[in-house]
């Protein structure tokens, strides 16, 4: 009787988190008015937030991409000095608020030697379009880099030895073995931080600025527009950002399913 | 110098670890390498391999020193007890990898896999996905995809391990014709000691990271350089005193039992004689004219089956030992628990070791 009362409760606490979770979500498509919502959507503001979100995270994500499979293989497979340390690092910023992730972010590329260097190559991080492209990388990064390690341990090395036994060299036996066997995972991480880059406030706020039509992302817009009253393009830049995570995930599902 | 020579090996992993590993192979032997689970042989393989590189130690193949030469290089095969074989590719192109990376042109490839393939009984497979073969189809391909590309050495660590016991008996089968048949120099990791029996020449037995004794087969599993040795390759000592000595023949005194051997040993040393249970034999009725120099009147207190043989375990005072009979010889001998019998032994087959080599 009792395992049954606990069996009840635990399944009664999903289902009542769940449902919540729901609500939520779904009130955000129940609130507002349509017509207003396709107002919104046409205006100038959203547009241009919609077009930059879309563009840096994709950039982003890719880049981030580029840096996560190099870095999760070496993290799963090589045994080096300071392995403990890259792994700590990487993982900070998921526990780091996004605020401060970009405060650290602004002092590093702000006025000082690294940033000035950095601007004498014609890239400037702060308050600018790059500055967004950079607070998405660094906050979506860590994730992606936990997805490959955790997809590349999960490969059994056997197979890399066994290819190299059989004359392949590790670059190689890399890109015929090893990515190959972690095209789900890569995929994983793709979507994971295409939509992480493109709900990244905090980082993109402190470090890009939030200004008007020039550094405004998605989750900029809601922030500006809830600080104005304005609840319509607030909510309408909710809506976007669930979209194309829906979307995103829905992509992933479909790609997964039929590799 | 010889085909392959390891010499002091030594590497720690944490928890696997080899501690001065020195062995010589020389080419077209078989060595069974034997020993309890985490005796590091698996590190010795790869060792030796190249996917580790060891602390300390060389690795010598024909002659050249090959420690620091990348795995790629070496021309040495690996088969593991998993198969590792690559799920992505089928099982023609799990055959053809290595040789796609010797660039030998399409139709040799073709040709190359197909007979290797035919040779192994999987023909019928190559355009199968590894993940629907049968355990022992997928170590064939795994052996398959390690001959085909001819190595210097096949290195295979439990290749029979994972099969249940009919497809390893016919596996090891292929094993002694495929592999034996074309003088491949091999290096074989075993649990099971009728691997050992069957196809190799020499066998290593390995614990706590060192070669604790190896040899020709009947050196290791008749004379065990120690009571560890003996304990996994199943031999028994018996300890006994030297009554005499002369003619070829020593006469050793174990609890009132006279054994004769053909070893020599000083007259009243203590000494131990190891006995392996397939070398008795066991007849109900006292056998007469027979040319075993030992005769022992026993008991018999226990029979443990083990598939198509059986374990007698004799007792003759205060003497137990182990005696193997298959088990149509059981049922035609009529042996039961209890049942009186007479073992004999050969004096051949009863050898002396050292005092001092039966540490543990």
């Amino acid at each position: 009787m009792r395992v049954g009362v606990f069996k009840g409760s635990l399944i009664f606490l999903s289902l009542l988190v769940t449902g919540l979770l729901i609500l939520a979500v779904g009130s955000l498509f129940l609130v507002p008015e349509w017509a207003e919502v396709w107002a919104d959507l046409s205006s100038p503001e959203m547009l241009f937030s919609l077009r930059l979100s879309i563009s840096t995270a994709c950039i982003s994500a890719s880049m981030v991409m580029v840096v996560a499979v190099p870095m999760g293989f070496a993290l799963s497979r090589f045994r080096f000095w300071g392995q403990g340390l890259v792994r700590t690092v990487v993982d900070l910023p998921v526990a780091f608020p996004e605020l401060v992730l970009g405060l650290c972010l602004l002092l590093l590329f702000g006025k000082n030697g690294f940033g000035d260097f950095l601007d004498s190559l014609g890239l400037s991080l702060v308050f600018s379009k790059q500055g967004v492209v950079a607070a998405q990388f660094f906050t979506a990064l860590p994730y992606a880099v936990r997805i490959m390690k955790s997809t590349f341990d999960y490969i059994n090395p056997r197979m890399e030895f066994v290819s190299r036994s059989l004359g392949y060299t590790l670059f190689e036996t890399f890109l015929r073995v090893s990515l190959p066997l972690a095209k789900n995972g890569v995929l994983a991480a793709l979507v994971i931080s295409f939509a992480r880059c493109l709900g990244t406030f905090g980082t993109v706020l402190i470090l890009a600025g939030g200004s008007y039509m020039h550094t405004e992302t998605l989750p900029i817009t809601l922030y500006l527009n809830i600080s104005y009253g304005n609840m319509g393009m607030a909510l309408t830049s909710g809506i976007l950002l669930v979209a194309v995570s829906f979307l995103a995930i829905f992509i992933f599902e479909k790609t997964e399913t039929s590799i | 110098m010889s085909f392959l020579r390891l010499s002091g090996l030594r590497i720690d992993l944490g928890e696997f670890s080899l501690n001065g590993v020195s062995l010589d192979l020389e080419k077209g032997e078989y060595l069974g390498v034997i020993g309890p689970t985490g005796a590091g042989k698996t590190i010795l393989l790869e060792c030796i391999i190249g996917f580790y590189r060891p602390q300390s130690g060389r690795v010598w193949l024909e002659g050249t020193d090959i420690t620091d030469l990348a795995p790629e290089k070496r021309r040495i095969g690996i088969v593991y007890q998993d198969y590792a074989l690559l799920p992505h590719l089928n099982v023609f192109k799990n055959i053809a990898y290595g040789l796609r990376k010797a660039k030998i042109g399409r139709e040799a490839l073709e040709a190359k896999v197909r007979a290797m393939a035919e040779v192994l009984g999987i023909d019928r497979l190559l355009h199968r996905s590894p993940e629907t073969l049968s355990g022992g189809e997928q170590q064939r391909t795994a052996l398959a995809r390690a001959l085909v590309v001819e190595p210097r050495l096949l290195l295979m660590d439990e290749p029979l391990s994972a099969l249940d016991a009919q497809t390893r008996a016919e596996t090891r089968g292929l094993l002694r014709e495929v592999v034996r048949g074309r003088g491949a120099t091999v290096i074989h990791i075993t649990h099971d000691l009728d691997d050992v029996w069957a196809l190799a020449d020499r066998v290593a037995v390995m614990r706590g990271g060192e070669v604790i004794q190896h040899g020709g087969l009947d050196q290791v599993f008749s004379r065990p350089a120690s009571r560890f040795v003996a304990d996994f390759v199943d031999t028994v000592f018996f300890e006994g005193t030297v009554q005499s000595c002369g003619q070829g023949l020593s006469a050793v005194s174990v609890n009132g039992l006279t054994l004769e051997t053909l070893d020599q040993a000083v007259v009243g040393s203590r000494v131990r004689l190891a006995l392996r249970p397939e070398t008795v034999v066991v007849s109900r009725a006292r056998p007469a004219g027979v040319s075993a120099r030992n005769l022992i009147a026993a008991r018999v207190e226990d029979i443990v089956p083990n598939g198509k043989t059986s374990q007698l375990i004799l007792r003759s005072g205060e003497t137990r030992f182990p005696a193997l009979v298959t088990q149509g010889s059981l049922e035609d001998m009529e042996i039961q628990k209890d049942a009186e019998v007479f073992a004999l032994v050969k004096a051949g087959c009863l050898r002396i070791v050292r005092e001092n080599g039966l540490s543990r």
